[in-house]
């Protein structure tokens, strides 16, 4: 049939013709009578003007469109219309990502930072295990392992290069590990129903300049199915967070900082149970970076937050636990206050004293002191066990000696002592 | 389809707020406006022209009703198609390449849905100004030349739609194949002109989308045409470009 040439008149044209018009024509009324007897909460957008339009215009494409996006589900709707309960019909991950969307996502725990606040479930947010990742010749991860605890705020710190971004992108979703595992809530990295429950945030947020605020954060939600006044609740509460409510202006002329907040307020929207922030304080001023690192405290417990920074106070200031990573592995993992002690951080005195031979020799043998060390001012420096007990012991032993005591020092190591002492070990 | 339908609105919302409303609609109203007028006054430039030459006469037939349509369909097929091809070379690879692709990419919208949005929003805009510039053609060539085979343009127009189809799933695979929107449409225009100069050969065009601009131009000149065959290769060709798009996208880092 194909093969001959088809006068417009054949009837092979005509029946052709017949069928594509009974198809069309067929799916126009089908539409239109749906149209007509839909609610108009359950049609997209609310509009069904457009619809019709769209449907009378737009030859075959518009009824299809129309019957495969414009209708809402009915279950959909019921939760559109009610979002406080959530269908008891639905399977388990859908209405565990509507009591996620639905819920409050801000200000729970308040912006104390406790970092005493309890852990969510105490299972891991994410796992990393032997994660490899190639780029041509060179290795951006090289077999690094670490394990999130749920509702603890983690700090990943490292220099430039050390793989933290590539990281990152694996656990949203946005790049895969040439070799090795990357889990998140207990799911494979990147899938559709893990990424319901992350918030992402890149170094460098880019969003659609046409927009506004309001607009894009609106998209988002959407994205996330929430619709109605429930969407409009989340938009108008995030925007109040990231105070921009009164900025009208489309996102292209934001400033930076700008940008960084509504990054920020669009990774919040569904209320995420993690939150992956890749260098989030590092465009903001002191003032907006006080803010951000005020609303990271109030999550913890609720959310856990996975972020990367090379900005060492800020880890210091939030964080439960750090992961210090260089040239893709993890050198050093553990909570902050554990992480100072296991390197004699915290159980470290400065004494200076007026003859520190003789203090050295009076030291020997006492049960609380773990190490004796010369220190750069010319007095000592003591790692101790048990700090309490050598606070009360010492000024006893150096007035028993007969010595002057001049100094006497907690010296406690920073973070940065930490990370520099590690990174610097394996630089040239 | 997780998200499909929020980045759809986004698209199409998209569409209307920045410069692309302006390229093919454009395209498609000025041919819909301009191939009547030029049909209507082409014997007057002519002979215009020739007065002003050194008296070689040119016999220019009458203008007809469905001589303007034949012109609007030339314009469809080369202008309007070009534009296409330009303006659809990023039409994956932009927002990948922006950035906005990525924080739209870690909320659950499959990227399934995330190319078929962008593919479908694009069609949407192709069939309602194909439908408008249509409609328009036929008015402006009814007011200055009378009522000619408008069922038979309504048919090529919709046959034109077809090639349009299948040249936007070529732009969206070769956007998601090349990161460089430059040369996406590159090799968009050596795709086209390859579909043009099959189309040349009755045993390709006859059996293949690249038969489908002429069937266009013989249905509105009332000649006999094959235009089924060339159809429902081009359907079958949008499924398998779209698919490979679809595949490669999904493995594809963002």
């Amino acid at each position: 049939m194909v093969a001959e040439s088809l006068p417009v008149g054949s009837p092979w044209t005509i029946a052709l013709l017949a069928v594509l018009v009974a198809v069309e024509l067929g799916l126009l009324v089908w539409a239109l009578v749906d149209l007509a007897r839909r609610p108009a909460a359950q049609v997209t957008g609310g509009n069904r003007l457009i619809w019709l339009l769209l449907c009378l215009l737009v030859q075959l494409v518009g009824p299809i469109l129309y019957l495969a996006t414009g209708r809402v589900r009915a279950q959909t709707a019921a939760a559109t219309t009610d979002r406080d309960h959530v269908p008891a019909a639905a399977d388990a991950l859908a209405n565990e990502r509507l009591a996620w969307a639905a819920a409050p996502f801000y200000g729970a725990t308040g912006a104390s930072g406790d970092r005493s606040a309890a852990p969510a479930t105490g299972g891991a947010a994410v796992e990393l295990s032997a994660v490899r990742k190639v780029f041509g010749q060179t290795a951006a991860l090289d077999g690094l392992s670490l394990s999130v605890p749920e509702g603890s705020v983690f700090g990943f710190l490292g220099p430039n290069g050390a793989g933290k971004t590539t990281t990152l992108r694996i656990l949203a979703g946005l790049a895969r590990p040439t070799t090795g595992s990357a889990r998140v809530l207990g799911h494979e990295a990147g899938g559709a129903d893990t990424r319901t429950f992350i918030g992402y945030l890149p170094d460098v947020p880019a969003f659609y300049k046409w927009m506004t605020a309001a607009q894009y954060l609106r998209f988002a939600g959407r994205l996330f199915g929430l619709e109605g006044a429930a969407l409009e609740t989340r938009v108008a509460a995030l925007l109040e967070l990231a105070d921009l409510r009164d900025v009208k202006t489309h996102i292209g002329g934001y400033s930076r900082g700008m940008k960084q907040r509504l990054g920020l307020a669009q990774a919040l929207v569904n209320t995420p149970r993690l939150l992956l922030l890749d260098e989030p304080t590092s465009a903001l001023d002191p003032i907006g970076r006080r803010e951000v690192l005020d609303m990271i405290a109030a999550l913890r417990g609720r959310t856990t937050v996975f972020f990367s920074t090379h900005i060492l106070a800020d880890v210091e200031r939030v964080c439960d636990t750090v992961a210090i990573i260089d040239r893709g592995r993890v050198i050093e993992q553990a909570g902050i206050d554990d992480l100072r002690g296991r390197r004699g951080g915290l159980n470290r005195l400065v004494v200076e004293v007026d003859d520190p031979a003789r203090l050295a020799a009076a030291l020997t043998g006492q049960t609380w002191l773990r190490s004796l060390a010369p220190h750069e001012s010319g007095g000592l420096s003591l790692s101790v066990d048990d700090l309490a007990t050598a606070q009360r012991e010492l000024p006893a032993l150096i007035a028993h000696s007969g010595l002057a005591l001049q100094r006497l020092e907690s010296d406690e190591l920073s973070l940065e002592d930490v990370f520099v002492d590690l990174v610097g070990k394996g630089r040239p | 389809m997780t998200g499909f339908r929020a980045f759809f609105g986004k698209e199409v919302a998209e569409t209307l707020h920045t410069w692309r409303i302006w390229v093919l609609p454009g395209f498609l109203l000025f041919s819909a406006v301009t191939a009547p007028l030029f049909t209507y006054f082409m014997p007057t430039l002519v002979d215009v022209l020739g007065g002003q030459g050194s008296g070689l006469s040119i016999q220019v037939p009458d203008p007809t009703a469905a001589a303007a349509y034949v012109e609007f369909l030339g314009n469809l097929t080369e202008l309007v198609m070009l534009a296409l091809v330009i303006a659809y070379g990023g039409i994956v690879s932009s927002e990948v390449r922006s950035g906005t692709g990525a924080l739209t990419l870690t909320k659950p919208i499959s990227r399934s849905a995330f190319v078929l949005a962008k593919w479908l929003s694009q069609l949407v805009v192709i069939a309602v100004a194909g439908v408008a510039a249509t409609a328009i053609c036929i008015g402006v060539t009814a007011a200055l030349l009378g009522v000619g085979p408008a069922a038979a343009l309504a048919a090529a127009a919709g046959l034109w739609f077809a090639f349009a189809a299948l040249l936007l799933s070529v732009m969206v695979l070769l956007s998601v194949a090349l990161r460089a929107p430059a040369a996406a449409s590159g090799a968009g225009v050596g795709v086209y002109i390859s579909l043009a100069v099959l189309g040349q050969f009755p045993l390709v065009s006859d059996a293949s989308p690249a038969g489908l601009t002429s069937a266009g131009v013989a249905l509105v000149l009332g000649e006999p045409t094959v235009w089924v065959a060339p159809l429902l290769t081009a359907v079958a060709a949008c499924a398998v470009l779209l698919a490979a798009g679809l595949w490669l996208f999904s493995r594809r880092e963002i």
